[in-house]
């Protein structure tokens, strides 16, 4: 019995092991689409992942994504337990002090969805209104440094703020603009509902994260960007999951 | 009568359990009664009088490291303590309303549970078996999320209803044993007093069954306190939310979340000495044997 049990052990060990190649672990939300998102076998899509395997590809190594919940996420890459995050962290200067960036993979900016047929012209119009957002997002942060006199509310994920905004709780939700696009456009049940009355001109760049101290792994994600950038494939990808400009 | 009473109080937490006294039979046996801890912290016993014990090391351990953090390393665990308050006041606020709802609900279910009248009995105990059935985050999500397109209900109010209505469904499971509890010659001696049920109950039965009853209801009070961090997933601004956003902003999880655990170790702690006065107090004549 034991000895079954340590070959049953080992087997697993062995396989679960680390193949030839050097593969990584690349932690995503997947409440986040078009960036990154679960398809309907609950295998993780979108197009941060799309990049990342598309850079691995370039740069010769493996990469196995997991879905891991966005609060917490920078906690898990600082213990080691995935070695990349590709969630669309943007990289900001409070970011860097405490982890590594690769090169920025895609441009976006802040964008405030509001109810159909609302309007604000800039953010101070937010005063006294109740914002959701995503927890420990940008959006949120973007809205706390603003400090236009606005509630802001956090939520678990973005689309629980949309949810609750039209159900009519709260007065905006405030996100990256591909994510809110993405909502407004491609949401059955939110069609017509939605209106993005305000982006803002600060540009924000993704970068894929990794721990603090890790240049090996940001070299090779770097290399990978420029390959896939100067061959064409970043283009196509972008232009499946945005469309053509 | 008053032997039978001692003898249910000995343990902290007395509760008749399911399987020693069926809904039906009303003579539940003190000598019988079996503790069962639910999922709060243990009451500390009221008769303890060692300075040194499990509370007390927790709680000056749980005082002196928070006071050293802040003292030793103000960088991030004083801002930490600064930055929280306003997230405490809404945890308490949701607690109290909580509580307030809950235990009369309780109550209400625990009457229900030993009714006779067979109609109101189902209700009360198919009420007990569904939500003990679900998990208490997905209740918030669901008066929250859910019903959005039913009933628009704040923040506040889906947090105090979810939680009320799973917690009054654990306190009629308590007020049901702590009634059951209470030897049927007691209620004999009533009604042959020429109490009628209702009088029999409130000024008979409930009286002494309180007695039973309130250690693990105030231990269901502290296990609500705590559960209160679930509230944060409807961005409900409470302790933990406060902690999440904090941690979100700086990216110090570890100082973070010691200081948040400390803070609800010290709170529950102080709580369960509250409820341990309270029981001593309730068992003054215990004493005197």
């Amino acid at each position: 019995m034991l000895r079954k049990f340590a070959l049953a052990l080992l087997a697993l060990t062995l396989w679960c092991s680390p193949a030839a190649a050097e593969t990584y672990i690349v932690a995503g939300d997947c409440t986040w689409p078009p960036m990154e998102a679960l398809d309907k076998d609950k295998t993780p899509v979108g197009y941060s992942f799309d990049i990342i395997r598309a850079v691995a590809q370039a740069a010769g190594f493996e990469v196995e994504i997991r879905n891991i919940a966005w609060d917490g996420i920078f906690a898990g890459v600082a213990a080691g337990n995935y070695d990349i995050v590709a969630s669309s962290t943007t990289i900001t200067p409070e970011r860097q002090k405490a982890f590594d960036f690769s090169d920025p993979y895609y441009e976006v900016h802040q964008a405030v969805i509001m109810p159909a047929g609302k309007s604000i012209a800039k953010l101070d119009d937010l005063k006294g209104k109740n914002v959701g957002g995503q927890i420990g997002t940008t959006g949120i942060f973007v809205m706390q440094k603003a400090n236009v006199g606005a509630t802001i509310r956090e939520y678990d994920d973005v689309g629980l703020a949309i949810q609750d905004m039209v159900a009519g709780r709260i007065d905006a939700v405030i996100c990256d603009d591909p994510v809110a696009m993405f909502y407004m456009n491609k949401k059955a049940e939110y069609a017509k509902k939605l209106t993005i009355p305000l982006v803002t001109n600060d540009v924000e760049y993704y970068g894929f994260t990794v721990k603090k101290g890790r240049k090996d792994l940001v070299e090779k994600i770097n290399k990978g960007l420029k390959i896939i950038r100067d061959n064409g494939t970043e283009a196509k990808i972008k232009e499946k999951w945005m469309g053509a400009d | 009568m008053q032997d039978k009473i001692e003898g249910q109080s000995k343990g902290n937490i007395v509760m008749v359990t399911e399987e020693n006294t069926m809904p039906d039979s009303r003579d539940g046996q003190s000598k019988n009664t079996i503790i069962m801890v639910t999922e709060g912290p243990s009451i500390p016993d009221p008769r303890e009088w060692r300075i040194v014990n499990a509370w007390s090391i927790a709680l000056v351990g749980a005082i002196v490291t928070l006071c050293c953090l802040a003292w030793f390393r103000p960088d991030p665990y004083r801002d930490i303590l600064t930055f929280v308050p306003d997230g405490l006041a809404a945890t308490f606020q949701v607690t109290l309303l909580s509580i307030c709802c809950a235990v009369p609900l309780g109550l209400l279910t625990g009457l229900g549970r030993i009714s006779r009248h067979r109609l109101i009995n189902l209700v009360a105990s198919t009420y007990v078996e569904v939500i003990r059935g679900i998990p208490l985050l997905v209740q918030i999500f669901y008066f929250y999320y859910a019903l959005s397109g039913l009933l628009q209900l704040s923040r506040t109010a889906a947090a105090v209803i979810s939680i009320s209505f799973c917690y009054g469904a654990y306190m009629g499971e308590v007020f049901r044993a702590g009634i059951l509890a209470i030897s049927k010659g007691q209620t004999e001696a009533a009604r042959s007093l020429g109490f009628n049920r209702f009088q029999t109950m409130f000024y008979v039965i409930l009286p002494q069954a309180w007695r039973t009853i309130l250690p693990p209801i105030g231990n269901e009070c502290i296990a609500m306190l705590k559960d209160t961090a679930l509230v944060s997933v409807v961005s409900m601004p409470d302790l933990m939310q406060r902690a999440r956003s904090y941690a979100n902003n700086t990216y110090l999880y570890f100082e973070t979340y010691t200081v948040i655990a400390l803070i609800y170790l010290i709170i529950t702690l102080l709580l369960s000495k509250v409820v341990s006065i309270m029981e001593s107090r309730l068992n003054y004549y215990d004493g005197k044997r």
